[in-house]
Protein backbone atom coordinates (compact mmCIF):
# COMPACT_ATOMS: atom_id res chain seq x y z
CA UNK A 1 0.00 0.00 0.00
CA UNK A 2 1.36 3.18 -0.75
CA UNK A 3 2.06 6.35 2.06
CA UNK A 4 -0.39 8.24 0.66
CA UNK A 5 -3.77 5.77 1.52
CA UNK A 6 -1.92 5.68 5.02
CA UNK A 7 -1.71 9.90 5.50
CA UNK A 8 -5.03 10.16 4.65
CA UNK A 9 -6.59 7.39 7.36
CA UNK A 10 -4.47 9.73 9.91
CA UNK A 11 -5.95 12.63 9.05
CA UNK A 12 -9.13 11.41 8.96
CA UNK A 13 -8.77 9.91 12.36
CA UNK A 14 -7.43 12.95 13.90
CA UNK A 15 -10.59 14.98 12.35
CA UNK A 16 -13.11 12.46 13.67
CA UNK A 17 -11.56 12.21 17.05
CA UNK A 18 -11.14 15.93 17.35
CA UNK A 19 -14.87 15.93 16.14
CA UNK A 20 -15.07 13.97 19.61
CA UNK A 21 -13.83 15.62 22.52
CA UNK A 22 -14.82 18.07 24.73
CA UNK A 23 -11.70 19.26 25.62
CA UNK A 24 -8.35 20.11 23.67
CA UNK A 25 -6.26 17.06 24.61
CA UNK A 26 -3.76 14.75 22.31
CA UNK A 27 -5.66 11.54 21.86
CA UNK A 28 -3.42 9.58 19.21
CA UNK A 29 -6.02 6.28 19.03
CA UNK A 30 -9.38 6.77 18.32
CA UNK A 31 -11.74 6.39 21.40
CA UNK A 32 -14.24 3.20 20.44
CA UNK A 33 -17.57 5.12 20.18
CA UNK A 34 -15.44 7.76 17.49
CA UNK A 35 -14.70 4.71 15.24
CA UNK A 36 -16.31 4.87 11.58
CA UNK A 37 -18.91 2.18 10.95
CA UNK A 38 -17.01 -1.34 9.57
CA UNK A 39 -19.43 -2.57 6.35
CA UNK A 40 -17.52 -4.81 4.42
CA UNK A 41 -18.59 -8.06 6.12
CA UNK A 42 -21.94 -9.10 7.55
CA UNK A 43 -23.03 -9.70 10.80
CA UNK A 44 -24.26 -12.89 11.96
CA UNK A 45 -27.66 -13.63 12.65
CA UNK A 46 -27.36 -13.52 16.32
CA UNK A 47 -25.30 -10.33 16.35
CA UNK A 48 -26.58 -8.01 18.74
CA UNK A 49 -25.28 -4.97 16.41
CA UNK A 50 -28.39 -5.91 14.43
CA UNK A 51 -29.84 -3.57 16.73
CA UNK A 52 -30.54 -0.27 15.53
CA UNK A 53 -31.05 1.56 18.42
CA UNK A 54 -29.51 4.93 18.84
CA UNK A 55 -26.91 5.54 21.82
CA UNK A 56 -25.41 8.73 22.79
CA UNK A 57 -21.78 8.37 24.34
CA UNK A 58 -19.81 10.24 27.10
CA UNK A 59 -18.15 12.17 24.63
CA UNK A 60 -21.25 13.51 23.25
CA UNK A 61 -21.36 11.32 20.19
CA UNK A 62 -24.40 9.35 19.05
CA UNK A 63 -23.90 6.06 17.50
CA UNK A 64 -25.55 2.53 16.98
CA UNK A 65 -23.84 -0.66 18.59
CA UNK A 66 -22.70 -1.47 15.53
CA UNK A 67 -19.68 1.29 15.96
CA UNK A 68 -18.09 -1.04 18.34
CA UNK A 69 -17.88 -4.05 16.18
CA UNK A 70 -14.25 -5.42 15.86
CA UNK A 71 -13.30 -5.81 19.44
CA UNK A 72 -14.80 -7.95 21.57
CA UNK A 73 -16.55 -6.46 24.44
CA UNK A 74 -16.96 -7.28 28.32
CA UNK A 75 -20.38 -5.29 28.75
CA UNK A 76 -22.16 -4.79 31.78
CA UNK A 77 -25.73 -2.40 32.32
CA UNK A 78 -24.90 -0.50 35.68
CA UNK A 79 -26.27 3.68 36.68
CA UNK A 80 -23.87 5.93 37.96
CA UNK A 81 -25.98 6.37 41.10
CA UNK A 82 -25.63 3.03 42.49
CA UNK A 83 -24.95 2.66 46.06
CA UNK A 84 -24.32 -1.10 46.53
CA UNK A 85 -23.17 -3.33 43.51
CA UNK A 86 -22.65 -1.26 40.82
CA UNK A 87 -18.74 -0.14 41.81
CA UNK A 88 -17.73 -3.72 42.57
CA UNK A 89 -18.82 -4.37 39.05
CA UNK A 90 -17.07 -2.06 37.17
CA UNK A 91 -13.91 -3.30 39.65
CA UNK A 92 -14.10 -6.59 38.13
CA UNK A 93 -14.30 -4.96 34.54
CA UNK A 94 -11.17 -3.00 35.36
CA UNK A 95 -9.47 -6.43 36.73
CA UNK A 96 -10.19 -7.75 33.61
CA UNK A 97 -8.66 -5.47 31.80
CA UNK A 98 -5.26 -5.28 33.93
CA UNK A 99 -5.14 -9.02 34.03
CA UNK A 100 -5.45 -9.28 29.83
CA UNK A 101 -2.10 -9.92 28.48
CA UNK A 102 -0.22 -7.27 26.40
CA UNK A 103 -2.27 -9.08 22.76
CA UNK A 104 -5.46 -9.59 24.46
CA UNK A 105 -5.35 -6.26 26.11
CA UNK A 106 -4.81 -4.07 22.54
CA UNK A 107 -8.22 -5.72 21.24
CA UNK A 108 -10.55 -5.70 23.95
CA UNK A 109 -12.46 -3.24 24.81
CA UNK A 110 -15.14 -2.29 28.07
CA UNK A 111 -18.98 -0.72 27.65
CA UNK A 112 -20.78 0.63 29.92
CA UNK A 113 -24.65 1.06 29.33
CA UNK A 114 -26.40 3.13 32.16
CA UNK A 115 -30.19 2.43 32.71
CA UNK A 116 -30.72 5.05 34.25
CA UNK A 117 -31.33 7.45 31.26
CA UNK A 118 -33.00 10.25 33.29
CA UNK A 119 -29.97 11.25 35.22
CA UNK A 120 -26.67 9.67 33.51
CA UNK A 121 -26.35 12.34 31.04
CA UNK A 122 -23.25 12.29 28.82
CA UNK A 123 -22.23 14.86 31.09
CA UNK A 124 -22.79 12.61 34.12
CA UNK A 125 -21.27 9.45 32.35
CA UNK A 126 -18.35 11.63 31.55
CA UNK A 127 -17.83 12.90 35.26
CA UNK A 128 -18.51 9.32 36.05
CA UNK A 129 -15.46 8.45 33.96
CA UNK A 130 -13.00 10.71 35.43
CA UNK A 131 -13.88 9.57 38.55
CA UNK A 132 -13.12 6.19 37.85
CA UNK A 133 -10.53 6.49 35.71
CA UNK A 134 -11.59 4.77 32.76
CA UNK A 135 -9.46 5.09 29.93
CA UNK A 136 -10.94 6.60 26.61
CA UNK A 137 -9.02 4.69 24.42
CA UNK A 138 -11.08 1.44 25.56
CA UNK A 139 -14.07 2.04 27.70
CA UNK A 140 -17.35 3.33 26.47
CA UNK A 141 -19.93 4.82 28.15
CA UNK A 142 -23.40 4.76 26.31
CA UNK A 143 -26.95 6.23 27.41
CA UNK A 144 -30.12 5.60 25.40
CA UNK A 145 -34.06 5.80 25.42
CA UNK A 146 -35.73 3.65 28.01
CA UNK A 147 -37.09 1.74 25.58
CA UNK A 148 -33.53 0.72 24.13
CA UNK A 149 -32.00 0.18 27.27
CA UNK A 150 -34.70 -2.29 27.92
CA UNK A 151 -34.33 -4.02 24.65
CA UNK A 152 -30.58 -4.36 25.23
CA UNK A 153 -31.36 -5.85 28.52
CA UNK A 154 -33.55 -8.17 27.74
CA UNK A 155 -31.11 -9.77 25.14
CA UNK A 156 -28.33 -9.73 27.63
CA UNK A 157 -31.08 -11.56 30.07
CA UNK A 158 -30.24 -8.77 32.59
CA UNK A 159 -33.26 -7.83 34.92
CA UNK A 160 -33.87 -4.56 36.37
CA UNK A 161 -36.71 -2.81 38.10
CA UNK A 162 -36.62 0.77 39.72
CA UNK A 163 -38.15 1.67 43.06
CA UNK A 164 -39.52 4.65 44.55
CA UNK A 165 -36.44 6.20 45.99
CA UNK A 166 -34.40 5.56 42.08
CA UNK A 167 -32.36 3.31 42.97
CA UNK A 168 -32.44 0.18 40.86
CA UNK A 169 -31.84 -3.16 41.60
CA UNK A 170 -30.38 -4.78 38.96
CA UNK A 171 -28.77 -7.94 37.71
CA UNK A 172 -25.07 -8.06 38.35
CA UNK A 173 -24.28 -9.56 35.10
CA UNK A 174 -21.37 -9.06 33.34
CA UNK A 175 -20.83 -10.40 29.62
CA UNK A 176 -18.43 -10.58 26.72
CA UNK A 177 -19.45 -9.92 23.02
CA UNK A 178 -16.94 -11.51 20.34
CA UNK A 179 -16.17 -9.03 17.49
CA UNK A 180 -19.25 -9.73 16.13
CA UNK A 181 -21.28 -8.92 18.22
CA UNK A 182 -22.41 -12.49 19.62
CA UNK A 183 -22.48 -13.27 23.52
CA UNK A 184 -20.16 -15.56 23.73
CA UNK A 185 -19.79 -15.62 27.90
CA UNK A 186 -21.45 -14.48 30.54
CA UNK A 187 -20.84 -14.31 34.18
CA UNK A 188 -23.25 -13.52 37.32
CA UNK A 189 -22.22 -12.43 40.82
CA UNK A 190 -19.60 -9.82 42.28
CA UNK A 191 -16.77 -12.53 43.57
CA UNK A 192 -13.29 -11.43 43.13
CA UNK A 193 -12.36 -13.89 40.39
CA UNK A 194 -12.53 -12.74 36.97
CA UNK A 195 -10.43 -15.82 35.61
CA UNK A 196 -13.18 -17.03 33.54
CA UNK A 197 -14.09 -13.74 32.09
CA UNK A 198 -10.74 -13.25 31.16
CA UNK A 199 -10.08 -16.63 29.59
CA UNK A 200 -13.17 -16.00 27.06
CA UNK A 201 -11.98 -12.52 26.44
CA UNK A 202 -8.11 -13.87 25.42
CA UNK A 203 -9.75 -16.45 23.41
CA UNK A 204 -11.04 -13.99 21.02
CA UNK A 205 -8.06 -11.92 20.49
CA UNK A 206 -5.77 -12.81 17.55
CA UNK A 207 -2.93 -14.05 18.03
CA UNK A 208 -0.11 -11.98 18.86
CA UNK A 209 2.51 -12.00 15.68
CA UNK B 1 -25.79 -8.32 1.85
CA UNK B 2 -24.15 -6.11 4.76
CA UNK B 3 -25.34 -6.07 7.93
CA UNK B 4 -25.47 -2.30 7.77
CA UNK B 5 -27.44 -2.35 4.21
CA UNK B 6 -29.48 -4.68 5.68
CA UNK B 7 -30.40 -2.39 8.73
CA UNK B 8 -31.26 0.20 6.26
CA UNK B 9 -33.27 -1.83 3.95
CA UNK B 10 -35.00 -3.08 7.44
CA UNK B 11 -35.76 0.10 8.09
CA UNK B 12 -37.29 0.74 5.00
CA UNK B 13 -39.11 -2.29 4.86
CA UNK B 14 -40.47 -0.94 8.28
CA UNK B 15 -41.97 2.08 7.01
CA UNK B 16 -43.24 0.27 4.36
CA UNK B 17 -44.97 -1.51 6.61
CA UNK B 18 -46.71 1.34 8.64
CA UNK B 19 -47.51 3.04 5.51
CA UNK B 20 -49.28 -0.10 4.08
CA UNK B 21 -50.62 -0.93 7.62
CA UNK B 22 -52.05 2.26 7.46
CA UNK B 23 -53.92 2.58 4.11
CA UNK B 24 -54.95 -1.56 4.26
CA UNK B 25 -55.62 -2.06 7.43
CA UNK B 26 -58.89 -1.42 8.78
CA UNK B 27 -58.07 -2.34 12.84
CA UNK B 28 -56.88 -0.57 15.34
CA UNK B 29 -53.62 1.56 13.92
CA UNK B 30 -51.49 4.71 14.58
CA UNK B 31 -53.47 4.55 18.44
CA UNK B 32 -57.01 3.79 17.52
CA UNK B 33 -58.85 2.41 20.70
CA UNK B 34 -60.76 -0.29 18.66
CA UNK B 35 -61.03 -3.48 20.64
CA UNK B 36 -59.99 -2.15 24.01
CA UNK B 37 -61.64 -0.56 27.34
CA UNK B 38 -60.41 2.15 29.23
CA UNK B 39 -59.28 1.30 32.64
CA UNK B 40 -59.59 4.04 34.87
CA UNK B 41 -56.18 4.90 37.40
CA UNK B 42 -55.68 2.39 39.63
CA UNK B 43 -53.50 0.63 42.62
CA UNK B 44 -50.89 -1.91 42.02
CA UNK B 45 -49.87 -3.59 44.93
CA UNK B 46 -46.34 -4.88 43.79
CA UNK B 47 -45.55 -8.52 44.87
CA UNK B 48 -41.75 -7.25 45.67
CA UNK B 49 -40.98 -4.08 46.99
CA UNK B 50 -37.84 -2.08 48.47
CA UNK B 51 -38.75 -1.62 52.73
CA UNK B 52 -39.01 1.69 52.38
CA UNK B 53 -41.45 1.81 49.36
CA UNK B 54 -45.01 2.51 49.42
CA UNK B 55 -47.38 -0.21 49.49
CA UNK B 56 -49.50 0.60 46.64
CA UNK B 57 -48.64 2.50 43.50
CA UNK B 58 -51.00 4.22 41.04
CA UNK B 59 -50.85 3.23 37.66
CA UNK B 60 -52.52 6.11 35.51
CA UNK B 61 -55.40 5.39 33.25
CA UNK B 62 -55.25 3.58 30.11
CA UNK B 63 -56.28 1.58 27.45
CA UNK B 64 -55.81 -2.47 27.44
CA UNK B 65 -57.42 -4.90 24.27
CA UNK B 66 -60.30 -6.97 25.88
CA UNK B 67 -58.73 -10.24 24.79
CA UNK B 68 -55.19 -11.56 23.77
CA UNK B 69 -53.91 -10.68 19.77
CA UNK B 70 -55.15 -13.71 18.02
CA UNK B 71 -53.69 -15.73 15.38
CA UNK B 72 -55.65 -13.90 12.75
CA UNK B 73 -54.67 -10.57 13.79
CA UNK B 74 -50.77 -11.65 14.46
CA UNK B 75 -51.31 -12.98 10.62
CA UNK B 76 -52.06 -9.59 8.98
CA UNK B 77 -48.76 -8.55 11.04
CA UNK B 78 -46.54 -11.05 9.14
CA UNK B 79 -48.30 -10.56 5.78
CA UNK B 80 -47.83 -6.74 6.31
CA UNK B 81 -43.94 -6.89 7.51
CA UNK B 82 -42.15 -10.14 6.28
CA UNK B 83 -39.34 -9.64 7.89
CA UNK B 84 -41.24 -11.13 10.83
CA UNK B 85 -42.12 -14.48 8.96
CA UNK B 86 -41.25 -17.66 10.54
CA UNK B 87 -38.86 -18.12 7.64
CA UNK B 88 -37.27 -14.38 7.67
CA UNK B 89 -37.13 -14.27 11.42
CA UNK B 90 -33.78 -12.88 12.98
CA UNK B 91 -32.85 -15.49 15.48
CA UNK B 92 -31.74 -12.95 17.86
CA UNK B 93 -35.61 -11.60 17.94
CA UNK B 94 -37.33 -15.31 17.95
CA UNK B 95 -36.19 -18.61 18.80
CA UNK B 96 -36.45 -21.90 16.75
CA UNK B 97 -39.91 -22.41 17.93
CA UNK B 98 -41.30 -18.79 16.88
CA UNK B 99 -44.74 -19.69 15.08
CA UNK B 100 -43.54 -23.03 14.72
CA UNK B 101 -47.55 -24.64 15.02
CA UNK B 102 -48.36 -22.54 11.88
CA UNK B 103 -48.15 -24.55 8.51
CA UNK B 104 -46.33 -21.71 6.48
CA UNK B 105 -45.24 -17.93 7.09
CA UNK B 106 -48.92 -16.83 6.20
CA UNK B 107 -51.08 -20.15 7.08
CA UNK B 108 -51.67 -20.52 10.88
CA UNK B 109 -53.39 -23.94 9.81
CA UNK B 110 -56.96 -23.20 8.99
CA UNK B 111 -57.42 -26.33 6.81
CA UNK B 112 -57.15 -28.48 9.98
CA UNK B 113 -58.55 -25.78 12.48
CA UNK B 114 -61.32 -23.37 10.91
CA UNK B 115 -61.44 -21.39 14.26
CA UNK B 116 -58.12 -21.05 14.49
CA UNK B 117 -58.12 -17.14 13.83
CA UNK B 118 -59.52 -16.52 17.19
CA UNK B 119 -57.16 -18.52 19.05
CA UNK B 120 -54.90 -16.36 20.83
CA UNK B 121 -51.41 -15.85 18.95
CA UNK B 122 -48.49 -17.96 21.01
CA UNK B 123 -45.00 -18.76 19.96
CA UNK B 124 -44.06 -15.57 19.74
CA UNK B 125 -41.14 -13.84 21.28
CA UNK B 126 -41.13 -10.38 23.35
CA UNK B 127 -39.58 -8.72 20.19
CA UNK B 128 -42.05 -10.03 18.12
CA UNK B 129 -44.90 -8.55 20.33
CA UNK B 130 -43.61 -5.22 20.52
CA UNK B 131 -42.93 -5.27 16.70
CA UNK B 132 -46.66 -6.00 16.52
CA UNK B 133 -47.65 -3.63 19.04
CA UNK B 134 -45.39 -0.87 17.29
CA UNK B 135 -47.04 -1.51 13.68
CA UNK B 136 -50.69 -1.46 15.34
CA UNK B 137 -49.43 1.92 16.74
CA UNK B 138 -49.78 0.82 20.34
CA UNK B 139 -47.53 -0.76 22.98
CA UNK B 140 -46.84 -3.68 25.53
CA UNK B 141 -48.72 -2.71 28.77
CA UNK B 142 -46.00 -2.44 31.84
CA UNK B 143 -46.29 -5.24 34.46
CA UNK B 144 -47.93 -2.81 36.73
CA UNK B 145 -50.38 -1.56 34.37
CA UNK B 146 -51.24 -6.02 33.57
CA UNK B 147 -51.09 -6.40 36.87
CA UNK B 148 -53.42 -3.78 37.95
CA UNK B 149 -55.62 -5.00 35.15
CA UNK B 150 -55.24 -8.40 36.57
CA UNK B 151 -56.39 -7.67 40.07
CA UNK B 152 -59.61 -6.81 38.98
CA UNK B 153 -62.53 -9.04 39.90
CA UNK B 154 -65.76 -9.60 37.78
CA UNK B 155 -67.75 -7.33 39.70
CA UNK B 156 -65.46 -5.85 42.55
CA UNK B 157 -61.88 -3.54 42.08
CA UNK B 158 -60.29 -5.99 44.07
CA UNK B 159 -61.11 -9.62 42.49
CA UNK B 160 -59.69 -11.26 45.84
CA UNK B 161 -62.57 -10.09 47.75
CA UNK B 162 -65.05 -12.07 45.59
CA UNK B 163 -65.26 -15.63 46.53
CA UNK B 164 -67.31 -16.23 42.78
CA UNK B 165 -63.51 -14.67 41.30
CA UNK B 166 -61.76 -16.67 43.73
CA UNK B 167 -62.53 -20.02 42.80
CA UNK B 168 -62.45 -19.41 38.72
CA UNK B 169 -58.44 -18.60 39.85
CA UNK B 170 -57.91 -21.29 41.99
CA UNK B 171 -59.62 -23.03 38.94
CA UNK B 172 -57.46 -21.37 36.45
CA UNK B 173 -54.52 -22.25 38.31
CA UNK B 174 -54.91 -25.28 39.82
CA UNK B 175 -54.87 -26.84 35.85
CA UNK B 176 -52.91 -27.62 33.09
CA UNK B 177 -53.23 -25.67 30.04
CA UNK B 178 -55.66 -27.57 27.44
CA UNK B 179 -53.86 -28.93 24.13
CA UNK B 180 -55.77 -26.40 22.08
CA UNK B 181 -56.42 -23.19 23.24
CA UNK B 182 -59.92 -21.68 23.21
CA UNK B 183 -60.98 -18.86 21.44
CA UNK B 184 -60.37 -15.57 22.67
CA UNK B 185 -62.95 -14.01 24.37
CA UNK B 186 -64.59 -17.43 25.76
CA UNK B 187 -64.18 -16.59 29.23
CA UNK B 188 -66.13 -14.10 31.32
CA UNK B 189 -64.94 -10.53 31.50
CA UNK B 190 -63.75 -8.90 34.64
CA UNK B 191 -65.03 -5.12 35.74
CA UNK B 192 -64.05 -3.47 32.67
CA UNK B 193 -65.18 -5.75 30.23
CA UNK B 194 -61.19 -7.32 29.94
CA UNK B 195 -60.83 -11.25 29.02
CA UNK B 196 -58.56 -13.77 29.60
CA UNK B 197 -56.22 -11.98 31.79
CA UNK B 198 -56.41 -15.45 33.86
CA UNK B 199 -56.84 -18.78 32.46
CA UNK B 200 -56.15 -18.87 28.93
CA UNK B 201 -52.61 -18.15 28.54
CA UNK B 202 -49.11 -16.03 29.76
CA UNK B 203 -49.00 -12.85 28.28
CA UNK B 204 -45.79 -11.09 27.73
CA UNK B 205 -45.25 -7.02 29.36
CA UNK B 206 -43.03 -4.67 28.13
CA UNK B 207 -40.69 -4.87 31.30
CA UNK B 208 -41.32 -8.80 31.63
CA UNK B 209 -37.36 -8.17 33.19
CA UNK B 210 -37.83 -6.18 35.80
CA UNK B 211 -38.98 -9.37 37.40
CA UNK B 212 -36.41 -10.04 39.95
CA UNK B 213 -37.07 -13.30 41.36
CA UNK B 214 -34.28 -15.62 42.65
CA UNK B 215 -36.05 -18.19 44.60
CA UNK B 216 -38.65 -21.17 44.13
CA UNK B 217 -40.40 -21.12 46.94
CA UNK B 218 -42.65 -18.18 48.53
CA UNK B 219 -40.22 -17.95 51.73
CA UNK B 220 -37.54 -16.50 48.98
CA UNK B 221 -38.32 -13.09 49.38
CA UNK B 222 -34.88 -11.09 49.84
CA UNK B 223 -32.82 -10.41 46.28
CA UNK B 224 -30.17 -12.50 46.48
CA UNK B 225 -27.40 -10.23 46.92
CA UNK B 226 -24.40 -11.78 44.58
CA UNK B 227 -26.97 -12.08 41.72
CA UNK B 228 -28.49 -8.69 41.97
CA UNK B 229 -28.07 -5.28 43.33
CA UNK B 230 -30.88 -3.41 45.40
CA UNK B 231 -31.78 -1.46 48.23
CA UNK B 232 -32.84 -2.56 51.30
CA UNK B 233 -34.77 -5.95 51.63
CA UNK B 234 -36.71 -6.35 48.13
CA UNK B 235 -39.57 -8.45 49.60
CA UNK B 236 -42.65 -10.29 48.77
CA UNK B 237 -45.99 -8.23 50.02
CA UNK B 238 -48.67 -11.36 50.35
CA UNK B 239 -47.86 -14.96 49.87
CA UNK B 240 -51.66 -15.53 49.53
CA UNK B 241 -51.78 -14.37 46.16
CA UNK B 242 -50.35 -17.28 44.44
CA UNK B 243 -51.14 -16.37 41.27
CA UNK B 244 -49.54 -12.93 41.35
CA UNK B 245 -46.96 -15.10 42.83
CA UNK B 246 -46.80 -17.71 40.06
CA UNK B 247 -46.77 -14.99 37.22
CA UNK B 248 -43.78 -12.97 38.74
CA UNK B 249 -41.27 -16.41 38.87
CA UNK B 250 -42.51 -16.89 35.56
CA UNK B 251 -41.90 -13.72 34.00
CA UNK B 252 -38.69 -14.15 36.27
CA UNK B 253 -37.31 -17.23 34.10
CA UNK B 254 -37.88 -15.55 30.56
CA UNK B 255 -35.25 -14.33 28.52
CA UNK B 256 -36.97 -12.22 25.31
CA UNK B 257 -36.22 -14.75 21.96
CA UNK B 258 -38.46 -17.07 23.68
CA UNK B 259 -41.48 -18.25 22.39
CA UNK B 260 -43.75 -20.77 24.34
CA UNK B 261 -46.87 -22.29 23.31
CA UNK B 262 -48.65 -20.89 26.06
CA UNK B 263 -47.21 -17.43 26.31
CA UNK B 264 -49.02 -14.70 24.05
CA UNK B 265 -49.99 -10.80 24.70
CA UNK B 266 -52.11 -8.04 24.01
CA UNK B 267 -51.84 -4.40 23.54
CA UNK B 268 -52.68 -1.28 25.77
CA UNK B 269 -52.13 2.20 24.64
CA UNK B 270 -51.43 5.27 27.48
CA UNK B 271 -54.39 7.49 27.79
CA UNK B 272 -54.60 11.04 26.58
CA UNK B 273 -54.34 13.45 29.43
Amino acid sequence: MTPLPFLALAWITLLLVSGCRSKPEVVTEVAPCCRKLLTNTPASDRSLFQLDSEWTSDLGKTIRLGTLRGHPQVVALFFSHCEFACPLLVARMKAIEAALPPSGRKDAEFLLISIDPDRDTPAALHAYRARQGLSLRRWTLLTGGSGSVRELAALLGVQYQRDARGQYAHSNLLTVLNAEGEVVHQSSGLRAEVDDLVAAVVRLSPPAH
Amino acid sequence: MTVFAHARSVRLVLHACLLMAVVLSERACGGSTAGMSLLPAGNYRPLFRATNDPETQTVASFWLDRTPVTRGQFLDFVKACPKWRRSRVIRLFADTSYLSDWKADLDPGIDKDPQVLSRPAVQVSWFAARAYAEWRGCRLPTTPEWERAAAEGFLLAEGLKEPEFRTALARWYGSAAPEVLPLVGSGRATLHGIHDLHGLIWEWTEDFNSSLVTGDSREDTGLERQLFCGAGSVGARERSDFPAFMRAGFRSSLRSPYTLSNLGFRCALSAKP
